[in-house]
């Protein structure tokens, strides 16, 4: 005998709990709607009977009849004895089950939030689309900001809010994509696509929470160079707690306020520099950036001066500093100045460019070294 | 539950043997029982989230779809249409009886596997 075997079934999605809501409110239209047929199609059978089969009538008085509309005896036999005996029991009967069905469909549509539940599984589906998002966990006036940043960027991004009450003010700031449920829940951060994310941003205004979070996301994207963890911190010493469990880079806000602060005190002549810093850093500049270009040590760039890479006219970008491998920046660069593996090379320049910039040296630097020596 | 399948099932049957009936020879009282079957059969099957349930629903809309129309046209007189819309319903009817037969066997297999 042929057996058969069946896969275990895969895990449920926070789609398919919403599939299955969906599905347990229509079960719900069951009952009111079977009641309505049946009452439809006694009273249109029972009027085709008396009228010798005239089907539109019999439908048009039934639903007349049970609507309570009553314009009158339409069809042909409902003025006879028989007929008014008809008419008087499908009105008694029908006319109950009619307005109770319908206040049956009505209430189980507002009150189950039909229209809301379809809405948060389209939304859901649509979110399984996107690629190299940021996920925000919680929803302030700093998500605000930080959305406010990221659309600049057209980065793509994903609000996760436990609270319902903040979906309004979710859609007046004019937030494409959330989930309204707890975020550190696996289902939740799976269903917000974390496992196609680029990085989550941690804002739960709890240190609990926030450690909940970071944990369930680092088990999920255990790597900390392909998956980034941004998180909020009340202290420094949950800021180290929460960088030790996970999070890539933690923030203690106040101690941020306070270093800016600080750097415009200690700048007071130079405000146009600092803001300029502060603006390219915060995404506010959209025509220059700064980009970070770590040298591995079996890199063609290794030992080559800079003058012989001249990335400014190659490639549109210029080197503004380098960080040695033990943390010191030199700033003193010049042509001269030999590329070393583990150094960083911070480059300056339009964004566009700095991403052709990276691209073509991490991948292509072959040419542009081999180019630039052969006309040397 | 048992019951509910022998109902369903019951009026998807319905619905198709009076289907051919009408197709075979029209009669307004075989299209009128084929509508009201048909739309007793979609109704159960509503909001089923087992395995093929929501095929059988589809294609137990496709026919009330076709079937509701043709009635209107044959009681307009255009009996031709209303034949050619009930042929339409009998393969959604087919399709619906297919799909119900290997929802039970599926649905025995998994049962005896668990």
């Amino acid at each position: 005998m042929v057996k058969l075997r069946f896969k275990k079934r895969r895990k449920k999605s926070l789609k398919d709990i919403y599939e299955e809501r969906l599905f347990e409110i229509l079960r719900q239209f069951k009952l009111p709607l079977l009641m309505l047929h049946t009452v439809m199609s006694v009273g249109t059978v029972g009027y085709m009977i008396l009228s010798g089969g005239d089907f539109i009538n019999s439908l048009y008085m039934t639903i007349v009849t049970v609507g309570t509309i009553g314009y009158g005896e339409v069809v042909r036999g409902s003025d006879t004895p028989i007929g008014r005996i008809f008419t008087t029991f499908l009105a008694l009967g029908g006319i109950g089950v009619f307005t109770t069905a319908i206040t049956i469909l009505i209430r189980v549509f507002f009150a189950e939030d039909f229209l809301g539940v379809f809405k948060a599984w389209k939304m859901l589906s649509d979110i399984e689309k996107l690629r190299n998002h940021y996920i925000l966990c919680g929803f302030n006036r700093t998500t605000l900001e930080l959305i406010r940043l990221l659309k600049k960027r057209k980065i793509d991004y994903v609000v996760i809010e436990s609270k319902k009450e903040v979906e309004r003010q979710l859609k007046e700031s004019g937030v494409e994509y959330y989930i309204l449920e707890e975020p550190y829940k696996r289902l939740v951060l799976e269903a917000a696509g974390i496992r196609k994310a680029k990085g989550l941003v941690v804002n739960l205004g709890d240190d609990a929470k926030n450690i909940a979070v970071i944990v369930t996301a680092r088990l999920l994207r255990p790597d900390k160079d392909n998956f980034f963890i941004f998180s909020f911190a009340s202290n420094p010493e949950t800021a180290q707690k929460l960088e030790e469990l996970g999070a890539n880079k933690t923030i203690v806000p106040q101690r941020l306020l306070a270093t800016r602060l600080a750097a415009y005190i200690f700048h007071t002549s130079s405000a146009y520099i600092s803001d300029l810093f502060d603006k390219i850093a915060f995404g506010e500049e959209p025509e220059i950036d700064i980009l970070e270009l770590q040298v591995s040590e079996d890199s063609p760039l290794v030992g080559k001066k800079l003058k012989n890479l001249d990335l400014r006219k190659q490639l549109g970008v210029t080197v503004i500093a380098i960080r040695k491998p033990n943390g010191s920046l030199n700033v003193t660069i010049t042509g001269d100045t030999e590329v070393e593996a583990g150094d960083t090379l911070i480059l300056f320049g339009h964004p566009k460019r700095l991403k052709i910039a990276q691209r073509i040296l991490t991948e292509k630097v072959q040419e542009l070294v081999g180019g630039k020596e052969n006309e040397t | 539950m048992r019951l509910r399948k022998i109902l369903t099932h019951f009026f998807i049957m319905m619905a198709l043997t009076t289907n051919i009936s009408f197709i075979h020879s029209p009669n307004g009282w075989e299209l009128v029982i084929t509508i009201i079957a048909n739309l007793f059969a979609t109704i159960l099957k509503m909001g089923e989230g087992r395995i093929l349930s929501n095929e059988l629903m589809a294609s137990s809309l496709v026919a009330d779809l076709h079937l509701i129309p043709a009635g209107f046209v044959f009681y307009l007189g255009n009996h031709e249409e209303a034949v050619g819309l009930a042929v339409g319903a009998l393969a959604a009817n087919i399709i619906s009886i297919i799909l119900g037969i290997i929802e039970t066997i599926l649905v025995t297999f998994m049962e005896e596997e668990e």
